[in-house]
């Protein structure tokens, strides 16, 4: 065989040349000409109905447009999965950052400084925030009807007989916290109508197709009129996976036939995008007396904060991943994703199977003490191998390298 | 809103603008907590007195009996200093601390003393140190223990026509050392959780004459620990009476921050960082022989 | 407005600014300098660092009227006639670069680095980025390439000086 020209290789990244000298362009680095700058006026309160009204600040001078959703051409409606987002809040806000009107100005300073005299009466309602507390009947609804966006259940083997026949039980309780991607490079962009009338957002986004799906549809016009161009992207990690300034952006360029840029402080960053769920995880896991798991039980409670964005995945990936790389011939998992006034969650880096292995592995580090083994031995006798069936019932029938990645670890570490 | 900028080109003069406006001007030197201030529209003066570039306040003049720092010197520079290494390990380390190297290029001495912030990383070394501040203004100079310098969170004892022209404090000797130790989240770039810094004198190795110990963050400003210092002043050092003293300072911190979420693990974290600080200020005063 | 005289990449200039206009924004906004990045406003990721005075800072830090009578290097400064410093070839060369949102600050704080310790340790190496924040998580290779870069630089000097004895 002839040797490979790329595979094996190390090859010099083709946009490597222009990130090392700073020629890189990112959306924040476009100036247009006579370009207008827009900002974002945004909710301080968690759960409330609202009243806008911008007379005041749209007599500052300087300020050329402010949009609310009464400006919104299309569909007042985002979201990845279930369109529970509006592009400007209209009746009520549901956390702390939801966008609820864009000025428009001539420069970045008067947008700002008009932002605060957009005037804003808020009618707050009750609040949740622990999403345990948000599955009860009688808590707030952040949405129609039910908190619980999402439920799922898996079941193997039947749990309440084998615990019967277990050496050791342990039942504990974990949780892990909201993280924030902190990507560098803080949301950006520029929007545009060209010649040829078509929208043009450039935004540094890992969905261009999903992006420009959205933006028609926020602007109620054809997909071929919308085009996104994808810059250099500073991090993303899961969190641009969501809209966050991009048909505001293009609704601003659309109405006002004029290009309109901007570019998000750290602080606004964090109250734009999605976070990673905290999970609060019930796991009651038993063992015979060799350390062979028997049974598991899981329920996992994620907390998707005001809006889905991806919380299907991930709390179905938690689930999936529930047991953690081991083999358990009985087990029930149920894991729920629910709506909180909480900033809302969604993609980040592992999307679910991040969360449970803090609960998993500490279940097998509390076994194995209980039992006064290794916590290496009781995972040696437990991880899965080529032929292991997963809680879900997948058969893994090729390169389950575990047992051998382990071992390796033990070499290293001892 | 910042209306006018000032860069005087005399020392003179900036004290001539303190005396007549000095209510309506804030003094930058290396601006690196200013500056956020600014861009956070939290800066309410309408006045900046630029005196970044003062090469009458930047120095480090080390003699036998007294040494002396200018207020304007940057932390780099005194991290570059190897007599301040070398005599002042704790001081050096303190600084070493501040920030990241972009910090420590731009923020100086001074401004980390008269920001008033609790955690600031040089101050309790130059408690423990013992320091005198030096104020200038128009016709007076007036000489200051940096103790009484800090009057309550982010208020300090500069006078609306004052600059704080230098630090100055005793040269070490024989038998004294200095330590410093920190507990950030992070290795780089920490603002200080807490941080203990303590000045020892030795007398036949093991029985202490003096000793000065200093604390950051865990009150409104850097404080000295006098409760802790009688406790083990003319006493021989020992491990049992560390641990005495440790718990003590447990005790101390649960008081002071009472109510306040960062009291259990201050609480806890205090007692290492003070046993460790304290060995090695000992380790220093040996050296220093 | 305050007029600054200074120097940016070996270039004289003086220009009035407002008294509230940083560093960063003069740079980015008024000289198009925009390999100096933005990202947190405070201090603390280090993708705005530039070099003043032969010194790194957080440009998100300096106003612009401190900059007066300074001499400033932005990446944009480091490139040469010839091609790419070797600092930027080493980064290149050892996969550091990923967002690329920091590597502009990066290269300039081991710039900075090389030219105080010209044969920094790994420790050493870390200390002297620890300015400068990397989400993408890739430090390993950017130490690598700071280390690779120590070596080129080497390799240069030497090269040089037997091309000069050749002479």
């Amino acid at each position: 065989m002839e040797p490979l020209k790329i595979v094996g290789n190390r090859e010099i990244r083709v946009d490597g040349m222009a990130k090392v000298t700073g020629k890189a362009i990112y959306p924040q680095d476009i100036f247009l000409e006579n370009a207008l700058y827009g900002y974002t006026v945004r909710s301080t309160k968690v759960h409330a109905k609202i009243e806008v009204d911008i007379k005041k600040a749209e007599e500052i001078e300087g300020v050329v447009k402010i949009l609310t959703h009464k400006d919104v051409t299309g569909m007042n409606a985002h979201g990845v999965l279930f369109k529970d987002q509006e592009v400007f809040c209209s009746q009520k806000v549901r956390r702390i950052g939801d966008p609820i009107a864009f000025v428009i100005a001539k420069s970045q300073k008067v947008a700002k400084e008009a932002s605060k005299m957009v005037e804003i009466k808020y009618t707050e309602l009750p609040a949740v925030f622990d999403p345990v507390e948000a599955m009860k009947e009688d808590a707030p609804i952040i949405h129609d009807t039910t908190n619980i966006r999402y439920y799922y259940k898996c079941r193997k083997g039947n749990v309440e007989e084998a615990f019967k026949k277990c050496d050791v039980i342990v039942e504990r309780e974990y949780k892990t916290s909201m993280v924030e991607h902190a990507f560098l490079q803080t949301e950006s962009g520029v929007s545009y109508v060209d010649k040829e009338g078509v929208i043009n957002v450039c935004a540094a986004t890992q969905y261009p197709h999903f992006d420009q799906l959205e933006v028609a549809e926020g602007l109620g016009v054809n997909k071929e009129q919308v085009r996104i161009i994808n810059p250099a992207v500073g991090g993303a990690f899961g969190g641009r996976e969501d809209i966050t300034l991009q048909i505001h952006l293009a609704l601003g360029a659309y109405l006002l036939k004029k290009p309109i840029r901007m570019t998000y402080s750290r602080e606004e960053s964090f109250y734009a995008h999605a976070k990673r769920h905290p999970i609060v995880m019930k796991y009651k896991t038993g063992a015979d007396k060799n350390g062979k798991l028997i049974a598991m039980e899981a329920t996992l409670i994620g907390d998707t904060g005001a809006y889905a964005s991806w919380a299907i995945n991930v709390m179905r990936k938690a689930g999936v991943h529930a047991t953690g790389p081991y083999e358990i011939q009985n087990v029930a998992i149920d894991s729920y994703s629910v709506y909180t006034n909480n900033p809302y969650c969604g993609a980040m880096r592992g999307f679910g199977a991040t969360q449970v292995p803090v609960a998993s592995e500490q279940q097998m580090d509390i076994i194995a003490e209980k039992l006064g083994i290794s916590p290496i031995e009781i995972r040696l006798r437990n991880c899965f191998k080529v032929g292991s069936k997963t809680a879900t019932g997948q058969l893994l029938n090729e390169s389950v390298p575990l047992k051998k990645c382990i071992e390796e670890v033990q070499n290293k570490l001892f | 809103m910042i209306r006018q900028c000032i860069t005087p080109s005399t020392l003179e003069a900036v004290l001539n603008i303190l005396d007549e406006e000095g209510k309506d001007v804030e003094l930058i030197a290396g601006g690196t907590d200013l500056v956020i201030d600014i861009r956070n529209e939290k800066f309410k003066k309408s006045k900046l007195l630029n005196i970044a570039k003062f090469k009458l306040l930047k120095f480090i003049n080390i003699n036998e009996d007294k040494t002396s720092i200018g207020s304007g010197t940057k932390f780099t520079d005194i991290v570059e200093n190897g007599e301040v290494e070398k005599l002042f390990l704790g001081l050096w380390k303190a600084c070493k601390s501040v920030g990241a190297p972009q910090i420590r290029n731009m923020g100086t001495i001074g401004g980390n003393i008269c920001n008033g912030s609790p955690a600031a990383d040089s101050v309790p070394p130059l408690l423990a140190l013992d320091a005198n501040l030096i104020m200038i203004s128009k016709d007076k100079e007036r000489v200051i223990p940096l103790r009484e310098f800090y009057l309550d969170k982010g208020r300090v004892d500069r006078r609306e026509d004052e600059l704080l022209y230098a630090i100055k404090f005793n040269t070490l000797k024989r038998n004294e050392g200095i330590a410093f130790e920190k507990l950030g989240l992070r290795k780089a770039l920490a603002i200080s959780r807490i941080s203990c810094s303590i000045y020892i004198q030795l007398e036949k190795n093991d029985y202490i004459k003096n000793i000065r110990i200093a604390t950051g963050a865990l009150g409104k400003y850097p404080q000295r620990e006098v409760e802790l210092e009688c406790m083990l002043k003319n006493q021989e050092i020992s491990t049992g009476l560390l641990n005495t003293v440790s718990k003590h300072m447990s005790h101390i911190v649960e008081q002071r921050l009472k109510g306040r979420s960062s009291m259990h693990f201050k609480r806890s974290a205090i007692s290492g960082l003070f046993i460790k600080t304290c060995k090695d200020a000992v380790e220093e005063a040996k050296k220093n022989v | 407005m305050f007029r600054i005289n200074f120097t940016i990449n070996n270039k004289g200039y003086t220009v009035d600014v407002d008294e509230a206009l940083r560093l960063v924004d003069l740079l980015r906004d008024k000289f198009q300098l925009t390999g100096t990045k933005e990202g947190c406003a405070e201090g603390e990721c280090g993708a705005c660092t530039v070099i003043m005075d032969g010194r790194t800072v957080q440009s998100c830090l300096v106003m612009a009227f401190q900059a007066d009578g300074s001499n400033i290097t932005t990446i944009e400064g480091l490139e040469r006639e010839d091609g790419l410093h070797p600092i930027q070839r080493a980064f290149l060369d050892a996969g550091a670069v990923q967002c690329g949102f920091c590597t502009p600050g990066m290269v300039l704080s081991s710039k900075a680095l090389l030219d105080k310790n010209s044969n920094p340790s790994r420790e050493e190496i870390r200390e002297g980025l620890s300015g400068n924040l990397c989400r993408c998580t890739g430090y390993n290779k950017i130490v690598d390439a700071v280390a690779l870069a120590s070596k080129y630089l080497k390799e240069e000097e030497s090269d040089g000086a037997s091309e000069n004895s050749r002479k």
